[in-house]
């Protein structure tokens, strides 16, 4: 299996997977901003109790959250082109790469719609009274008030997501889709130094997750600097 | 018989307790009192080594422990010699009232199940609670989880009972009761150490009393010597200001 | 090609032969990580000398890095490693010996121990220090006190991450399907590439894993109630 271990692969293989980095990071992003505004949509029936729609909004998130991203990558890579034949739409010709976008934005809103609800639902009811009391709308109290805090209480869910969904797209390799997991895939098989090639790509994954990791530990301390007890104990 | 040599202990630079010195007989109820940061408490954590002292020799029972070079083993005799009754009960919180009491005998006592059990629904009983065996401390009040600490350090059977302000954590109305279990245990002739800042309490129930300050022994006697005729001036100025708190609360 | 329920139904029947294998591939990791996990937050909690450096780079790099790279890491790499040491002390042996499944297994196992450590840890720091005071008030020595008083709490906080951790494992052994190993997700592509029935064949294993999701979370929901009892409040 394989040749002996190399490590100068590594520093070969480094440089050469990163000219890849970019596709990865295309779909990451892309699919969080999918996802944020599928799960803001997804959060609103519950928040706001509306009938029918509330249900529909549960049914999705334990529909994306209890099923494998593999299948759900599958399902819709080959299901969906099938459903849309139906309907007379021929989407044969979209690449793989969108249906891996929508597939991970599809997934990463249902666990996005769970964090804005539970970080809506962190904020003190008092404060919105209050809003209430110094008369503002309720429009305005959301946006001035219940929002900004809400958003810093999500943040460590939300790196978290952000992170998780990193790793998720190794997977999209399994469609063809030609990032960082699927090059690794090819210089395994035209070297046959598969330990060293997974070894690099390990090391990239996590140079990444680290520094999301640490730019979000700072944008949580800058959005909560009013809490002067979470600055003290992070510095710690 | 319990005997101090010498124990100090400091926190870094600062000095907690300064060299002190004390003996007690067997079967003597000791209070020990004193203002709050003088170092009452720290000295009785350091008789079951809950704080590890720096120097001097602890001596309980068979068991002499020199605190400098004690290692795990001492610790671990010294603790089967005693027991504590905590300020904040700390109560083992996933195990029921008779699961605490039962805890220590069957694993460091390595007693049959059933005796356990039956030693200790005896010590639940002598502290009024035999009918709360079964609830989980959750489900009973401050007062009732101290009388199942209690019971739980009496079970033991140990050489002497540690009480480390155990009422002080208690709505004012559930005092009492702990009280007057711990009242009722000391007529038993059970030896123990009580800190305490119920300055009637110590003066009915205790045979000796040790005032505390700044880390030191100030003074020490039999109860009717040191609350009638107390020799120090801190003593005196402590026990004025302590009746004088009573005088507005009453 | 048109869409076929019907289809669902049979390959969902057919799935199902494959259902052991993915059960294994949840249960052993699972235990596998409770055990790694336990050991790594034990080390972690109590600072242990030499040790929790290196344990803390382990989970570090697990955390930031794809599951998918564990198992080609470990898949790769480990007979490498133990044919080098077999080697070395003379044995006859051969990593060709080993089945797949193993390393799988080892893979699986040393992925979820990291996640399952942070939860127990952070479980471990919710144990207030007073009880284990009192576990050593009582004459308790320090691992005493450790498996009766602390641990058992400890696991009980972390049990929803728990149950987190053993249905990411229930996901994640789709995994195994990129080294050959057939469970549900590999069987679901072979029903569905032999009658070209991909949506059908991929919703049947959707509902197969959604269903187990539920059924896991309720049980967990179910067990939580009971060990949690004594969090019940109220008077006895």
């Amino acid at each position: 299996m394989g040749r002996r271990f190399d490590i100068t692969f590594v520093y070969d293989f480094i440089p050469k997977l990163l000219g890849f980095l970019q596709i990865t990071l295309f779909i990451v992003a892309c699919s969080m901003l999918l996802g944020m505004v599928i799960g803001t949509a997804v959060a609103l029936p519950r928040l706001f109790r509306i009938p029918v729609l509330q249900r529909v909004s549960r049914i999705y998130v334990s529909f994306f959250r209890g099923t494998p991203i593999l299948i759900q990558l599958f399902l819709i890579y080959f299901g969906l082109p099938e459903l849309l034949k139906g309907i007379h739409l021929d989407v044969t010709r979209v690449p793989a790469l969108a249906f891996v976008i929508l597939t991970y934005g599809l997934n990463s809103g249902a666990f996005i719609s769970e964090a804005i609800r539970a970080a809506v639902s962190a904020v003190d009811r008092g404060q919105v009274e209050a809003a209430y009391a110094v008369g503002m709308s309720g429009f305005h109290a959301f946006r001035r008030i219940v929002l900004p805090q809400a958003a810093a209480v999500s943040l460590p869910a939300f790196s978290n997501l952000v992170i998780g969904n990193l790793k998720d797209t190794s997977l999209s390799f399994t469609l063809g889709v030609m990032e960082m997991t699927g090059k690794s895939q090819t210089l395994g098989l035209a070297t046959q130094h598969f330990i060293e090639v997974y070894l690099s790509l390990s090391l990239i994954y996590l140079a990444i997750s680290l520094a999301l990791e640490r730019l979000f530990a700072l944008a949580e301390r800058r959005m909560r600097l009013h809490e002067p007890d979470v600055g003290v104990l992070r510095n710690q | 018989m319990i005997q101090v040599r010498g124990l100090t202990k400091s926190y870094g630079k600062q000095k907690v307790l300064g060299h002190i010195d004390l003996q007690l007989q067997k079967g003597e109820v000791t209070a020990i009192l004193g203002p709050s940061g003088s170092g009452k408490t720290t000295l009785l954590r350091c008789l079951n080594f809950l704080e590890k002292p720096n120097a001097g020799e602890i001596a309980i029972g068979d068991v002499t422990v020199n605190c400098k070079g004690a290692g795990k083993r001492d610790i671990h005799k010294l603790r089967q010699k005693t027991a504590m009754v905590f300020q904040n009960y700390h109560l083992f919180k996933h195990k029921t009232a008779l699961e605490n009491v039962m805890e220590g005998l069957v694993v460091v006592q390595k007693l049959l199940k059933a005796d356990a059990r039956a030693r200790s629904q005896l010590m639940l009983d002598k502290v009024g609670l035999a009918d709360k065996q079964d609830a989980y401390p959750s489900q009973l009040s401050g007062g009732q989880q101290q009388r199942v600490g209690i019971a739980r350090a009496l079970a033991l059977n140990p050489e002497v009972v540690l009480f480390d302000e155990p009422t002080s954590a208690l709505d004012p109305e559930r005092v009492g009761e702990v009280l007057e279990v711990i009242r009722s245990i000391a007529r038993e002739g059970i030896t123990m150490i009580i800190v305490t800042h119920e300055m009637a309490f110590a003066r009915d129930v205790s045979n000796h009393v040790v005032f505390m300050d700044d880390g030191a022994i100030v003074e020490e006697g039999p109860p009717q010597e040191l609350f009638g005729s107390p020799k120090e001036e801190r003593t005196r100025q402590f026990l004025k200001r302590m009746t004088q708190e009573w005088s507005y609360t009453i | 090609m048109k869409l076929d329920p019907g289809f669902i139904y049979d390959a969902f029947l057919q799935l199902l032969s494959a259902l052991p294998m993915t059960l294994l591939l949840t249960g052993v990791p699972a235990a596998g990580g409770l055990l790694i996990g336990t050991g790594v937050a034990f080390i972690r909690h109590y600072r242990v000398r030499g040790l929790h450096l290196i344990v803390a780079g382990y989970v570090a790099f697990i955390r930031g890095t794809p599951a998918l790279m564990h198992l080609f890491l470990v898949y790769f790499g480990s007979p490498v490693i133990i044919d080098f040491f077999a080697r070395k002390l003379g044995l006859d042996f051969n990593s060709a010996s080993i089945p797949i499944l193993y390393y799988v297994f080892l893979a699986f196992s040393l992925t979820a121990g990291a996640y399952l450590s942070e939860f127990i840890r952070a479980g471990l720091l919710a144990v207030d220090k007073g009880q284990v005071e009192a576990a050593y008030a009582v004459g308790m020595t320090a691992l005493q006190a450790f498996r009766r008083i602390v641990l058992p709490q400890a696991l009980a906080v972390s049990l929803p991450n728990m149950t987190n951790v053993v249905i990411g494992l229930l996901h994640g052994s789709t995994l195994a399907f990129t080294v050959t190993v057939l469970e549900v997700f590999g069987k679901a592509n072979i029903v569905a590439n032999q009658n070209w029935k991909y949506f059908e064949a991929f919703i049947a294993a959707a509902i197969l894993y959604w269903g187990i999701t539920i059924l896991l979370e309720t049980a967990s929901a179910r067990l939580e109630k009971r060990i949690n009892r004594y969090h019940r409040g109220g008077v006895a």
